[in-house]
This record gives C-alpha cells, sequence and structure tokens, in this order.
C-alpha cells in the first residue's frame, strides 16, 4: 500500500507543471475570484433583498436565500460534472501511456514495486487530481456563497466526489487501453467514447421505450447494461448540490454499479500488465 | 511474481544464472538457449551487435520481459521477486524521466520505491555524479547528466548488482573516467557489475569477463585476457637489422610492424629456448609482451563463426 502512495505522489508532482492541469487550476480560481468579488448578495432576514453580478442586478431579489441558490448550485454541480469529466478525459489521457514509455517503465519495473502497485498508484494519483479540482472549485464556490448568504451546504461538495467517481471510472478503461495501445490520443478517444456511451446509458430507460421491440432494442438493452450511467449520476448530483430530493438507493445502486465497472478495467489492466513484455 | 510471504532468495554461488535462456518474438528468437554464469563480485560485460539480443538478456534478467524457455536466477532468486529487484540498481539503455522533476526530487522518488529511509543518500550519490545543486529541470538536462542522473539513481542503496546498458553513452571523456572510477568503487564494495557497452574498450577497462552474444547465443565467454590473448602467443620486438630468414628458421613469423614478430611457446622454458635461438642468430631483443588482440577482433571473429 505504502508503495501504491508513493506512485501516486510522484504522479502528482508530476502533474504540478503539467500545462493543462494549471490552466484548469487557474481558470477555476478566475472564476472563484470573479464569484468572490464581483457577486453582490445582500441578505435581509433569510430573503435576498439584493443580487448583483458585475453591478447588474439578477432579478432574484425578494427571493428566500435557501431557494434562491438552489439552481445555482445545481448548475456548478452540472459544470464540475460535464466541464470537469471532459477535461479531465483530455488532460490526464496522457499518464498511462506516460508511464509506460520506453525508458521509463523498464526503470520503474526494476524497483521493488508489484506491476499492480504500479497501476492502481498511477490510477489513483489521477482520482487524487480530479478530486482536488473538484474540491478546489465545488468547496470554493460552497465557502464564498456561504459567506455571502450564511447558507451552509455540503451538496457542492458530495455532487463534485459523484463527478470524480465518475472520472475515475472512466480513466480506469484509459488506462487499460493504454496496456494494448501506448497512445495518449486513442486513451482519450476511448475516454470520451465511453463518457458519451455513459450519457447515453444514463437515459436508458427512455431510450428502450423508444425502440420498438425486436433486435435492435435487445441489442441497446444489452450493448448499455454494465456501461456507467453518467447522465443519471450527474441528475443525482445536481439534486444533491440544489438540495432537491433524490433516490439514494438508485444512487447507491449506480455508484456501485460504476465501483464495480472501474474495478473490472483496473482487473483486466493489470492481468495485461502482468502478462506483458516491455 | 513471487509473493512477499514465500521464501527468501536462496543463497547462491552465482550472482546471475541463465541456463538455457531462451526468448522468441514470433519467428524471431531473440535468445536461443543462453547459459551464463556470474560469480558475485565480478564485472561482466556482454557484448555483441545490433539485435544480438543483449537488452534482452538484461530484461530477462530484471523480469521486465518474461524467457519463453530456460531459467535465469538473479542473486538467488526470481528476477520478479522484489526483494532481489530491491538488490538491483539498473541503468536503462534509452533513459526516459520526468522531464518537471529536479535531480534531486527523482532521486527522492526512487529512494521512496526502493524503500530507503538515509535521507542524505540522495545528495551523497548527486555529488557522487556531479550534480549536486543542479537546480534545473531534468527537461533541460544534457544527455550525459541525463545518464549520470541515471546512473546514481541506480547506485541508491548501494545495490549487490548494477546493470548498467550503455552507462557512458553521451557521457564526456572525462565523465567517462568519472564513471570508471565510481564503478571500480562498487566493485571494491563488492558488488557485482553487468555491463552492455557498445564501447568495447569501455568494456575492456570495466570488466574481467565478457560474453559475445550472437544471433541469440553465447558463442563466446571468458576472461578478457583469456580472449583476447594466449599464454603460448607472444610479440617479440628485435633491435633493426635481424636477418629475417634466420628468424623464421628459430619459429618467429613476422607480423605487419617493423621488426615486430610473432612467437608460440607452451612454457616459459620453451619460450626462453626460442630465444637464445634468436640470439643465436643475431637479433637482440627489445621487447616482450603476450601477443592480444582487441576485443574487436575477437568480437568479429566469434560473430563471424557463429554467422
Amino acid at each position: 500500500m505504502r508503495a501504491v502512495a508513493h506512485v501516486a505522489f510522484d504522479l502528482l508532482l508530476e502533474a504540478r507543471s503539467r500545462r493543462w492541469l494549471l490552466v484548469l487550476a487557474a481558470a477555476i480560481s478566475l472564476v472563484l475570484s470573479a464569484i468572490a468579488l464581483f457577486l453582490q448578495l445582500d441578505v435581509v432576514d433569510g430573503s435576498l433583498a439584493a443580487t448583483r453580478l458585475f453591478g447588474q442586478s439578477l432579478g432574484a431579489d425578494g427571493e428566500a436565500v435557501g431557494l434562491a441558490l438552489r439552481p445555482l448550485f445545481a448548475a456548478s454541480a452540472w459544470i464540475v460534472f460535464y466541464g470537469g469529466i471532459s477535461f479531465g478525459i483530455l488532460a490526464c489521457s496522457d499518464f498511462g501511456p506516460r508511464m509506460l514509455s520506453p525508458g521509463r517503465i523498464e526503470l520503474l519495473l526494476s524497483l521493488p514495486l508489484h506491476r499492480v502497485e504500479l497501476l492502481v498508484g498511477t490510477w489513483l494519483g489521477v482520482l487524487c487530481i480530479a478530486l482536488l479540482g473538484a474540491t478546489w472549485g465545488a468547496g470554493g464556490l460552497t465557502l464564498i456563497l456561504g459567506w455571502k448568504t450564511g447558507v451552509w451546504t455540503l451538496g457542492p461538495l458530495a455532487a463534485g466526489a459523484l463527478a470524480c467517481l465518475t472520472f475515475a471510472t472512466i480513466h480506469a478503461a484509459m488506462l487499460a487501453v493504454s496496456l494494448w495501445a501506448r497512445s495518449a490520443a486513442l486513451s482519450a478517444m476511448v475516454g470520451f467514447a465511453l463518457f458519451f456511451a455513459g450519457v447515453v446509458a444514463g437515459y436508458r430507460d427512455q431510450a428502450l421505450a423508444a425502440f420498438q421491440a425486436g433486435i435492435g432494442r435487445e441489442l441497446f438493452r444489452w450493448a448499455t447494461l454494465a456501461l456507467p450511467r453518467v447522465s443519471a449520476v450527474c441528475r443525482d448530483a445536481m439534486a444533491i448540490a440544489g438540495s432537491e430530493a433524490f433516490d439514494p438507493v438508485g444512487l447507491a445502486a449506480r455508484a456501485g454499479a460504476m465501483a464495480a465497472f472501474a474495478g473490472a478495467a483496473l482487473a483486466l489492466a493489470a492481468w495485461r500488465f502482468e502478462g506483458k513484455d516491455f | 511474481m513471487t509473493p512477499s510471504g514465500a521464501s527468501p532468495p536462496s543463497p547462491s554461488a552465482w550472482a546471475i544464472e541463465a541456463v538455457g535462456l531462451s526468448k522468441r518474438y514470433g519467428a524471431v528468437d531473440a535468445l536461443a538457449g543462453v547459459d551464463v554464469s556470474v560469480p558475485h563480485g565480478a564485472a561482466f560485460g556482454l557484448i555483441g551487435l545490433n539485435g544480438a539480443g543483449k537488452t534482452t538478456f538484461i530484461k530477462s534478467m530484471l523480469g521486465i520481459l518474461r524467457p519463453t524457455g530456460g531459467s535465469i536466477r538473479v542473486l538467488g532468486g526470481r528476477p520478479r521477486d522484489r526483494r532481489v529487484r530491491a538488490r538491483i540498481g539498473y541503468l536503462p539503455e534509452r533513459l526516459e524521466l520526468p522531464p518537471s522533476f529536479r535531480a534531486d526530487e527523482l532521486l527522492a522518488s526512487v529512494a521512496r520505491l526502493k524503500g530507503l529511509r538515509d535521507r542524505d543518500e540522495v545528495e551523497r550519490r548527486l555529488a557522487r555524479v556531479g550534480l549536486s545543486g543542479e537546480r534545473a529541470r531534468i527537461g533541460a538536462f544534457s544527455k550525459g547528466m541525463k545518464q549520470r542522473l541515471g546512473l546514481a539513481a541506480a547506485l541508491l542503496g548501494a545495490p549487490s548488482l548494477l546493470v548498467l546498458d550503455e552507462p557512458t553513452d553521451g557521457i564526456d571523456p572525462l565523465g567517462r573516467v568519472e564513471v570508471r572510477r565510481i564503478l571500480a568503487e562498487e566493485r571494491a564494495r563488492g558488488a557485482t557489475i553487468f555491463l552492455n557497452s557498445h564501447l568495447l574498450s569501455e568494456t575492456v577497462r570495466i570488466c574481467d569477463r565478457v560474453g559475445i552474444l550472437s544471433g541469440g547465443r553465447l558463442v563466446r565467454e571468458g576472461t578478457v585476457d583469456a580472449l583476447c590473448g594466449s599464454s603460448e602467443h607472444h610479440r617479440v620486438r628485435f633491435a633493426p637489422g635481424v636477418d629475417p630468414a634466420r628468424l623464421a628458421a628459430a619459429g618467429f613469423t613476422p607480423t605487419d610492424a617493423a621488426d615486430t614478430w610473432r612467437c608460440a611457446a607452451r612454457d616459459p622454458a620453451e619460450l626462453g629456448a626460442r630465444l637464445d635461438a634468436a640470439k643465436a642468430a643475431g637479433a637482440w631483443l627489445m621487447e616482450l609482451a603476450p601477443d592480444l588482440r582487441d576485443l574487436e577482433d575477437v568480437l568479429a571473429e566469434a560473430v563471424g563463426r557463429a554467422a
């Protein structure tokens, strides 16, 4: 376990100078700074007395502050989910291929590490990057709005955690693909393909109802059976962030299925890694 | 992979012991039944032409690839046993290091992954390869600096076996002298050195035993002296003005060099008799040395013979 942590830590050190990730951190910081500096929220007796962004009225004056912030939190969850995952796929697509690059993998494999530790450490390192980004974005927003309005909620952070779980699932598949073909482009393509397939799978029940009974419907049913329900989890994340009602049992099932998918992808990657010559 | 709870590697007379080692890629035999035994504390050089199987052998030794036949034991254990690898320092031929790391960060990372706790060792190793105080990122390093950093990483933890694939590649002549000095210190400490280098002069200077690989087979193996020379053959230089016919009659054969001759003698008595005969023929001895060939000649001959 210590070796896994060391590999993950080294990946974080390497991530420090990744331009893509620095741009993401800067963009999140810029948005948070803009919200902190230019969003005016005056609260009187639990209601918004004045709401202004860059001096322009937002037209939410008089609404109960708890209710008024719900759409904002839900929207931020949507952005963290779809924006964060898309960005993560792009920015983290080459961590696996780089770890496997000639001259580097030989040095790593000569060290007293199990291959599976190297694999899981790399996956965990990328997951840590995602968690840091989500915590910085969602946590920062929660702190700024809580400080301005006195409304404190863990919803956005929980939504960020769900986005990280979804990204970790997709990244496990990306890592597994790297072990067959060491290409960052292919890794990103597989990530995006799984992401979009997962969005479709999230509307599986509605889509199935639109099919006529027959082979096409059965094919779609089987093709989407094991896919992570990305859009459904995003709806859950938005509901949690916006303090709306959601189905906890359904969410637990979807999260469990995603964890199983990630575990299966990592197991496949580990099997391939163990048997592969470098 | 050996589970961590398995029995420890057994002590062995050999640091490296390969028996019938083979590796096949499709229809190509990269290694075709290689037998090599390297004793503890030796410096062994593996030489051969490109594609001879040298890197394949090294990777088999480190568990980076799985042989298709035969067996190999390193430091008394299996290459994939992490306890064995904890005692090996390796410098790969084509070193790819994370460009955003500094030299001390990379060594600290390798030290963590090797489970080393001595925090000062990183600085000591950097100083040993001349990179102490280097603050630039590895991405800005020259090839020689990367090689020296790779060597420092291999030296971490005072390994029992150093496996070096082209260690002086890209290093300037004075740096090479320093590398040789470092390797001599490691040998004096008791480490075994396994070297793969295209620079045969480096191999001769560093190693006491050499193996020649050709077509995946070990075609020659022995001490450098045994491969390059023979106790039965000598080079003799006489003072100018000798009569060639009389020297030839005394059992000497001419060489390309002026006044220099070859002679064969099974023992010192026979050699003394030949020199007496030369003296009787009016030839005054100026220089006597074993008839050594270049390792290059030995390699060319061995590869030609194998082909």
